[in-house]
């Protein structure tokens, strides 16, 4: 039966490509000399890869550590870029307690039940840490970008900001497509008093929300704040717009395709990719976090499986899934490495250079939430890479990791999360 | 397979560990505060001390300073920290001297329990109940009432967490982009209440199904005789065209294409595709045009079966599903109606209804599906037979596998036979419809309204939204701002009037149920203050000891959370009528009206929002069940089965039962297809109803019921862990501790045939895993007789997997089904344990009891709640517990009217 409703196959096969802008070409890049070009930015992904992986297959030999290691089964495909990564082992958040809540915690590391009466807590997460430095000068702070259906946890953020509260994320690739290249159609006045009647609907709310905060506990005031604080996050937006208004959004040199509608799996992640490459190289952000899909991904290789029923796999369906997963999610980081290196900057180097990836997940699987998977790539955040670490104490925080990531990346918070200190280990 | 078998049960209960309440039974004083004893300090001593002292902390781990009061959550964490040392057995070294067995068991036995106790006393909240915003599903039933539309929250978050209810206030946040989110989908349910113009006409379209069905099948004739004829032409030229590598190749190719071309000869043959179309395991799908309004429509199908058609079970796919002897008459024949879901379509469709269906190829049977569109909601529709969802290989058994094939000399899928679709609606015939009065009022939009009529409908609306809260005046002046805007933009009355509209249910007092306290007014920070630290910016919330003295309600706010509690919904006119004119506060009408209120369907919103909650049903979406081992249990089956929960339960609340009725029954409330599913004959139709269990059939109260029985399984095998530990906390009020994180696997199962009881000796080899399983497991043998979907099974089957989905070896073993409560009480299978724990029922109404108080208080039942509980159980125990009185009692207390 051939359904005409089966358009969403036709869409996984139709090419969908970016053209990546070329903006620099070999001549100019021969005559522009350093001095002339500020320092290139840095910037920052996070890869939640939820889950966890194949635990028999997917961590390289505990033996074989420093920069003589074998890849093994599940890295594989990472061959040509062993030399450009670097594989973690023995670290975890401590607080970690339930897997079920899956990334939830990854970034941040905070105790669900920090605080005495509440079933939930959850404190800033890395990415916003950087995104508070790094965003000032750009469009977008940061982006969050997620998967249809979430998949677990609690909601489908990775991202969390100050106050513990869910980043907003953006789960459409065609969304992110617009939000980052897309021309705005209407005219700037009309613009300017499109954001001038948000702005408006704000003030009005607020009269309401003082009302209704008379009279109330201090618990009750706390909850009525994270409306307040919700409706302040909006103004900061909006300001952040108009400061942007009259700024063109930077497109690339060569036409850039609309994506296709309804992707999904493998094809997703690779658009997603596609776009975070494009967002880093016109400077419309520098942080970006994104939790991928596993439903989808296993679907588009062939197994019918979800991400739960994947992670507790035993010898079987289950396990063949888990491990064509660890696969293709390594080949799509060999994509997102390639990618990175093909991308030049003005000055002549790649984006590669400048940029700090992590993948990973804080399930190594099933329910063993300790050895977290993880694993880092780019230059941007000065660690060794090519580099196979078995950390001595396998109770090393994670947080360290990301600590030391923050300061490889210029931002020095003393601390994050329960992080002890900077892994000297790790860094170049 | 046998590897990962121990380690899901086991780790699965992580995941509903957290909801904990104390291990008391009725007779003693419940211990409110963890304590380890001066004789755990000994142990530790001797164990311990020697590495982590005040001089020596090996690891950065102290523990000779370590309070035996756990009252705080440092020290309750530092207790977590010896407990999962001991637990993963880490600690003590292996160089070092290990503890004896029974110390160590005696010893973790003892922490794990005050662990418990901790973490219940430290989630205390002290009688405190957070303000909180309405969860999704209120948000939907208050739109429903506010507006009579439907409005799709899937932008919202679904606040269903583990371990709490969607009820607690200190749980729910408020997103970043949430407010753009209830903006939007309030200006969505405004712009389905609000018509103009003239009502879309009804309409009834049918869509015969035949024409293009046999148009693809002689598409199939055609391409299949083409590839004959390659072949026959490659042939002709001795093997040297390139269309094929060689013989072998090509006589491949011969023999796919003489099998469709049979096929679609035998599919055209047929006398009955000339009136109607066999969508074999395919959908037959249509659409309803996107430019009809949302509303009621109704979708039908004339539909039939033959009477040999091949049935989805019956493919011989699994070792596990025998003939079904019961049966007279053939198999039941059922057809699914559906939508397009959020992943797969159209191999996966979220399902609407599954009908059975009786109609013959002579006497064929019209089925019928009402549904509700709503703005943005998907406008194409399918049916289909019924099958496992997602599964398009179940084709490739029947064309490749399944033994009956040969019996059909078709070679097609005859088995559902559809002789036309049709929709018809919209089905509305009042004009204009009651959302556009109840956002309007009586304002006539053709009678030229002005600004006296646009305040008039806010000021209306602001009220009804806000539940007996007035918005201020400020707010109102604004709000004829933004209309008196979007009318100076051009935009007519009935949309100008949308943006305030909107912005009332964007609002605080829409969103959030609000209590307030007469005290001094506290102000709100203008501005949120930007912390620029890790920490948490609100301070920890009041402790049990500094907690303030409660106040009584107001009428409209007890009118408010009595109609929350039991319709998630705000108060009808009726209720508010009791409220305004003060009479509510008389104990005899807030019982009259709560006795209303539990017998309106509405009363449903209650039972599945709260049962699905307490008894931690989101587990039954955990795994994917295996279907080929498992054909039955597809989606239509997992959506009966969960429902048979919730009917049963407003069946004992409507025939006011006792409470134990839920842990042993002479009766179950069913539906067709999960009557066939418990061997049950002679229930029809798909509504669910109270049939007497037939004698011989182990069915009747929770532990029977297939929804609870499929919990406890990894979707493979039956988990008699799960199983085990879900009686305790649920049943039994008894809770095990939550399984530790990190447990090693027992690798040397693999690849071995073991009986799922045979495994559980692994338990007892270890003093840190013995020490809860003793208690848990006994329970679960006790139901292995029902199989990893509830069904009743003689044999349990293993089988063991080789790489690429090929069973390697199989094996069936018999069952031994005795064990006993941790109280001692031997009991022998499944009855045997029904009867056990059903004496229990003071236990399982406590355990209900504590869950309702958090579920109508919205926020956790805690030791401070000794009293409330005891006092509720107390009213309750005459009317042997029933669901109505706890719920009266709770009505009545002083906690529930206070704030």
């Amino acid at each position: 039966m051939n359904s005409p409703l089966n358009r969403r196959h036709f869409l996984r096969n139709a090419s969908v490509c970016i053209a990546l802008p070329f903006l620099e070409s070999v001549g100019f890049r021969r005559f522009a000399s350093a001095a002339t070009l500020a320092p290139r930015p840095k910037r920052m992904i996070f890869l939640a890869m939820g889950w966890g992986v194949t635990n028999e297959t997917w961590y390289p030999d505990p033996k074989q550590t420093g920069a003589e290691w074998t890849l093994s089964e599940g890295l594989k495909p990472l061959a040509a870029f062993q030399k450009d990564i670097t594989v973690v082992q023995n670290t975890f958040h401590k607080h970690s307690s339930d897997a079920h809540s899956c990334s939830t915690f990854w970034l941040t590391g905070a105790n669900r039940y920090g605080i005495p009466g509440r079933s939930f807590h959850n404190t800033i997460s890395v990415d916003q840490v950087a995104a508070e430095q790094f965003g000032q000068d750009t469009r977008f702070g940061s982006l969050a970008f997620s998967n249809p259906g979430g998949e677990g946890g609690h909601g489908s953020a990775v991202s969390w900001n100050r106050q513990g509260k869910p980043v907003a994320d953006l789960s459409d690739p065609v969304a992110v497509f617009h939000k980052l290249f897309s021309d705005e159609k209407t005219p700037l006045s009309e613009r300017k008093a499109q954001l001038q009647r948000e702005q408006s609907v704000l003030d009005t709310v607020l009269i309401e929300a003082k009302d209704t905060a008379r009279g109330l506990s201090r618990e009750d005031t706390d909850k009525l704040n994270e409306y307040l604080e919700s409706i302040r996050e909006i103004e900061i937006r909006l300001a952040k717009e108009e400061q942007w208004l009259t700024v063109p959004k930077v497109k690339p040199t060569q036409s850039i395709t609309e994506p296709g509608k309804g992707l999904s799996g493998e094809q997703e992640v690779k658009l997603m990719y596609d776009l975070m490459v494009a967002a880093f190289q016109t400077d419309a952000t520098r942080v970006i976090s994104y939790r991928q899909p596993v439903q989808s991904l296993l679907r588009s290789r062939g197994y019918n499986l979800d991400g739960h029923n994947m992670s507790h796999y035993s010898m079987g369906p289950r396990m063949e899934a888990s491990q064509a997963r660890d696969k293709c999610q390594s080949e799509l980081t060999a994509y997102l490495i390639q990618k990175l290196k093909a991308t030049k900057e003005p000055d002549g180097s790649s984006l590669f250079d400048h940029v700090s990836v992590a993948l990973g997940s804080n399930v190594r699987t099933a329910h063993q939430l300790d050895n977290c998977p993880l694993l880092l790539t780019g230059r941007g955040a000065g660690i060794k890479l090519g580099h196979h670490l078995v950390m001595p104490d396998p109770k090393t925080p994670l947080c360290n990791v990301w600590l030391s990531l923050l300061h490889g990346v210029g931002v020095r918070p003393p601390s994050f999360g329960d992080s002890t200190g900077i892994l000297d280990a790790l860094m170049a | 397979m046998s590897t990962a078998m121990l380690r899901p049960l086991h780790l699965a209960l992580g995941s509903v560990g957290l909801l904990i309440f104390s291990a008391t039974s009725l007779a003693e004083t419940p211990q409110t505060t963890a304590r380890m004893l001066p004789e755990n300090r000994k142990f530790l001593e001797t164990h311990c001390f020697e590495c982590h002292n005040a001089d020596k902390q090996k690891g950065k781990v102290r523990l000779d300073d370590l309070a035996l009061e756990i009252t705080e959550i440092p020290t309750a964490e530092r207790w977590q920290k010896v407990l999962a040392a001991l637990n993963s057995g880490e600690m003590p070294p292996e160089d070092a001297k290990q503890p004896s067995a029974p110390d160590k068991a005696g010893f973790l036995e003892k922490l794990s329990k005050q662990m418990v106790i901790a973490r219940k006393a430290l989630s205390d909240s002290g009688g405190v109940i957070t303000m909180r915003r309405l969860n999704r599903r209120e948000y939907v039933y208050t739109i429903r009432e506010l507006l009579d539309v439907e409005v799709n929250p899937f932008d919202l978050p679904s606040d269903e967490a583990p371990g709490t209810f969607d009820t607690v206030g200190s749980g729910l946040f408020f997103s970043s982009d949430q407010f753009a989110q209830y903006l939007k989908l309030a200006r969505n349910a405004l712009d389905q209440a609000i018509v103009t113009g003239k009502p879309a006409p009804k309409q009834q379209v049918r869509i015969e199904v035949e024409q293009k069905a046999n148009e693809s099948a002689r598409t199939d004739l055609k391409a299949a005789r083409a590839s004959i004829q390659k072949v026959a032409q490659w042939r002709k030229s001795g093997g040297t065209s390139p269309e094929f590598n060689d013989e072998p190749h090509a006589s491949t190719n011969e023999s796919l294409a003489r099998g469709r071309e049979t096929v679609a000869l035998a599919y055209l043959k047929d006398p009955a595709t000339l009136t109607g179309r066999f969508p074999k395991l395919d959908i037959e799908h249509f659409q309803i045009p996107g430019n009809l309004p949302p509303g009621r429509y109704i979708l039908r199908a004339r539909v039939a079966f033959p009477p040999d058609a091949p049935h989805v079970s019956n493919l011989n796919m699994t070792p596990l599903l025998g003939p079904r002897p019961w049966l007279t008459g053939g198999e039941p024949r059922f057809v699914e109606f559906g939508t397009q879901g959020d992943q797969g379509w159209p191999i996966e469709m979220k399902l609407l209804g599954c009908h059975q269906v009786k109609g013959t190829l002579e006497k064929a049977e019209i089925i019928e599906q009402p549904v509700v569109l709503t703005k943005g909601s998907p406008r194409i529709f399918a049916l289909r037979e019924r099958r496992p969802n997602g599964q398009a290989d179940l084709n490739y058994f029947w064309y490749y596998k399944a033994p009956q094939r040969s019996k059909h000399e078709f070679g097609f899928w005859r088995g559902l036979w559809i002789d036309w679709v049709e929709w018809e609606g919209p089905l509305e015939t009042q004009w204009p419809p009651e959302s556009h009065q109840l956002a309007l009022g009586e304002v006539d939009l053709t009678a030229n309204p002005g600004d006296e009529q646009a305040r008039d409908i806010l000021q209306n609306f602001a009220s009804r939204a806000f539940r007996g809260r007035q918005p201020t005046a400020d707010f109102m002046e604004r709000l004829m701002g933004h209309f008196a805007e979007r009318r100076k933009a051009g935009e007519p009355f009935e949309q100008a009037i949308k943006t305030p509209l909107a912005i009332i249910l964007a609002s605080p007092k829409f969103l959030y149920i609000v209590e307030p306290v007469e005290r001094e007014a506290l102000a709100v920070a203008q501005t949120v203050p930007a912390s620029f630290t890790a920490t948490p910016t609100t301070p920890p919330a009041a402790s049990p000891a500094g907690a303030t003295k409660r106040v009584p309600l107001s009428d409209a706010e007890l009118a408010n959370r009595l109609s929350y509690f039991l319709w998630s919904s705000p108060p009808d006119e009726r209720l508010l009528s009791f409220a305004s004119s003060g009479k509510l506060k008389d104990p005899k009408v807030l019982a009259a009206e709560a006795n209303r209120m539990l017998a309106d369907e509405k009363v449903m919103r209650f039972v599945s929002g709260f049962t699905h909650q307490w008894l931690h049903m989101t587990r039954l979406d955990f795994f994917q069940f295996n279907w080929r081992l498992y054909p039955l249990f597809d989606g239509s089956l997992k959506a009966a089965a969960r429902r048979e929960v919730f009917e049963t339960l407003r069946t004992v609340l409507d025939e006011n039962l006792p409470l134990g009725t839920l842990l042993k029954s002479d009766f179950v409330v069913v539906n067709d297809i999960l009557a066939d599913f418990y061997d049950i004959p002679g229930v029809e139709g798909s509504a669910f109803r109270k049939v007497s269990v037939p004698a011989g059939i182990p069915r009747g109260g929770l532990l029977s019921m297939a929804a609870i029985l499929a919990m406890g399984s990894d979707g493979e095998r039956s988990s008699l862990v799960e199983r085990g530990a879900w009686v305790l906390r649920k049943l039994l009020h008894d809770p095990p501790p939550p399984a530790p994180a990190n447990v090693p696997q027992l690798s040397r199962f693999a690849g071995k045939l073991l009986p799922a009881r045979e495994l559980m000796t692994a338990h007892q080899e270890q003093p840190q895993c013995a020490q809860c399983h003793r208690r848990i497991d006994p329970i679960g043998f006790a139901l292995e007789h029902f199989d990893a979907t509830g069904r009743w099974r003689t044999e349990e089957y293993t089988e063991v997997y080789k790489i690429h989905k090929a069973v390697e070896k199989k094996q069936f073993f018999p069952i031994d089904s005795s064990g006993r409560l941790p109280d001692g009480t031997p009991f022998d299978g499944f009855e045997g344990l029904r009867d056990a724990v059903a004496k229990h029922e003071a236990n399982f109404a406590r355990g209900l009891t504590e869950h309702l108080v958090e579920y109508a208080l919205g926020r956790p039942c805690g030791f401070s709640d000794a009293e409330l509980v005891e006092t509720v159980l107390q009213k309750s125990k005459p009317q042997r517990y029933t669901p109505r009185s706890l719920i009266q009692a709770l009505i009545a207390s002083k906690e529930f009217q206070s704030k």
